[in-house]
């Protein structure tokens, strides 16, 4: 692991932090994520619907529910098509101490059709499933960046068969 | 000993009377989609929202009913009134915004009131034309703002605060009537105190809108979900009784729901609704396609509207107390949403499961025979909720479920009597 010595190599772990987030999920490679993330780190998928004019929170949990969600999977019934999030670090910001850090991305999340309707027909065809922002929070360490907090903001409402996995 | 069928035997009909199974042409035959439109959704009560999405005055929002745009308007008296979004000058949508208010002036028009932007013509909170522009010079004395005011429909506030429209003027019974009691059941924990919608989202399925309605009348498909299967089944669970009303409504009774089974989820009862015994889960379905289902601390409403004979869309709302502080609040919503939410552990398995029932009945696929023909003592898992559902949609229809090329026959009191002896 890099050094973190200054404001500018922290901005660039936390650039890597959020890109490293989406390859993990995108694998589904939970546990890399949460090793991603510190130990307060917590997680949230919010919209704002002009519906009912409200700020609406999808899903909530810390570091604990998370993998406890990602371990029971295998329990529930899911759409297994794979989801892969294209996104791109819009700013970063870095605090004076080089002790915590913010990020905005924008992200767009495209699913590929597998078992969700008729594979015979849909498997295989991309479609975007889900667009919004990642809000985060970072916890800028000696070596490293850590994810203290997540908030996917998101555009998309209409969320059809919704999904098992966070985004 | 058991075997696979072959074509004709997989199309004979099952051993069972006819109400206990259905032609699967009622879910995906275009001409019978257009009848249920006419003869079923333009002449029920249906519970477009909820009070509280227009709570202030000169408040609106837009909904669709059986392809016909609706406005509901909350006018500085506070009533809320409903009418067809449309223009009665050249037909255009009034309003084109989910939601918002008319406090605020519009490009083409003034605040307070409703203006169809592509002529200006305005209209007050009760309806009225109050406004047409040059009216004089192009109409003279011949058309009067009293001959264009806005179609009203009927409108109810009812049930915990939802607002009821029907596009029938001669529906011919109020909301109460409508509902038999099938609402009476929720009706003290919905009406001690003012309700609060927190969650919105919808969804559109390529399914038929009775199939997302019979999952919700069905809890045989508990064994779909995990969370279920950990949470209940119990002695209790398996006591809950399906509860048939008048004008094809249906209620399914409560348990105690045992949340600390499913691991990483607690109990509901520090916040459950007033009147409601700790961590109990009623439900409630509404013929043609509402749901209401109180799980201790949440309300989730689903409202069904028919896009096509293989598509429907749904709309899932939330709702907790007005009263509610920030900290209960948080807490309904995950309560809520770790279940019913677009990433919950249940709504997605439920999808899945009807986007599949749609898959396999498109227009264009053989007819099936699609069962409910189990009896358990109108338990849990029997599935004359769905029986009861489709002998009314039948009456409604004047088609046969099982064969809907034939008229729907009455089921005779001698049938009824041995059904319910049978029972015994």
């Amino acid at each position: 692991m890099a050094e973190i010595k200054d404001r500018a190599s922290a901005a660039t772990a936390v650039r890597e932090a959020v890109y490293k987030s989406c390859m993990y999920k995108d694998d589904m490679n939970w546990e890399k994520w949460l090793n991603l993330c510190d130990d307060d780190f917590s997680y949230a998928i919010t919209a704002y619907s002009p519906e009912i004019q409200r700020n609406m929170t999808y899903l909530s949990g810390n570091r604990e529910d998370m993998r406890t969600m990602m371990e029971m999977l295998p329990k529930h019934n899911s759409d297994h098509s794979p989801l892969k999030r294209h996104c791109s670090v819009y700013e970063v910001e870095v605090d004076e101490e080089n002790k915590t850090a913010t990020a905005v991305s924008s992200v767009l999340v495209y699913q590929t059709m597998l078992d969700g309707v008729n594979c015979h027909v849909d498997s295989g065809e991309s479609k975007v499933f889900l667009v919004g922002r990642y809000c985060d929070k970072f916890r800028v360490n000696e070596d490293d960046v850590k994810f203290i907090e997540r908030e996917v903001q998101l555009d998309t409402r209409r969320l059809d068969k919704g999904s098992h996995y966070p985004i | 000993m058991a075997k696979s069928r072959n074509h004709a035997e997989w199309n004979a009909p099952p051993p069972f009377k006819a109400d206990e199974y259905v032609d699967s042409r009622i879910y995906s035959d275009e001409g019978i989609f257009e009848e249920e439109l006419e003869k079923i959704f333009k002449k029920a009560w249906i519970p477009v929202c909820h009070e509280s999405e227009l709570a202030k005055a000169y408040d609106f929002r837009t909904v669709t009913i059986a392809r016909e745009p609706v406005i509901l308007v909350r006018g500085k008296d506070m009533q809320v009134r409903a009418f067809l979004n449309v223009c009665p000058h050249r037909g255009n949508m009034i309003e084109r915004r989910p939601s918002g208010t008319f406090l605020d002036g519009s490009p083409s028009g003034n605040p307070r009131h409703m203006t169809c932007m592509f002529h200006a013509w305005q209209f007050d909170m009760k309806g009225r034309c109050v406004y047409i522009s040059r009216q004089e010079e192009g109409y003279q004395d011949r058309l009067k703002k009293s001959q264009v005011g806005l179609r009203e429909l009927k409108c109810e506030v009812y049930f915990g605060g939802f607002i009821w429209v029907c596009l029938d003027d001669d529906i011919g019974m109020d909301v109460k009537e409508w509902s038999a009691g099938a609402l009476e059941c929720l009706q003290p924990s919905l009406d001690e105190e003012p309700l609060e919608i927190f969650h919105y989202h919808k969804a559109i399925i390529p399914c038929n809108y009775k199939l997302w309605h019979d999952t919700n009348c069905e809890f045989y498909h508990d064994y779909l979900h995990y969370h279920n299967r950990i949470t209940g089944f119990n002695d209790g669970y398996f006591a809950r009784k399906n509860m048939g009303f008048d004008n094809g409504h249906i209620n399914v009774g409560s348990f105690e729901v045992q949340y600390d089974n499913y691991e990483g989820f607690d109990s509901r009862a520090a916040i459950s609704f007033p009147h409601l015994p700790p961590n109990h889960w009623y439900m409630i379905d509404m013929f043609p396609g509402v749901n209401f289902n109180l799980r201790g601390s949440s309300l989730r409403c689903d409202l069904m509207t028919p896009l096509g004979p293989d598509k429907v869309m749904i709309e899932f709302r939330g709702l907790g107390l007005k009263s509610d502080d920030e900290a209960t609040r948080r807490h309904r919503i995950e309560h809520h949403n770790s279940i019913w939410g677009p990433f919950g552990r249940n709504l997605h398995e439920d999808l899945l499961a009807v986007t599949g029932q749609g898959v396999s009945m498109d227009a264009q696929a053989e007819p099936r025979k699609i069962l409910h023909g189990r009896h358990e003592n109108e338990t849990i898992h029997d599935e004359n909720g769905m029986r009861h559902f489709y002998e009314e949609w039948g009456r409604w229809m004047n088609r046969s479920p099982s064969d809907p090329t034939k008229p729907f026959s009455e089921p005779s009191k001698a049938e009824s009597k041995s059904k319910e002896e049978a029972l015994a």
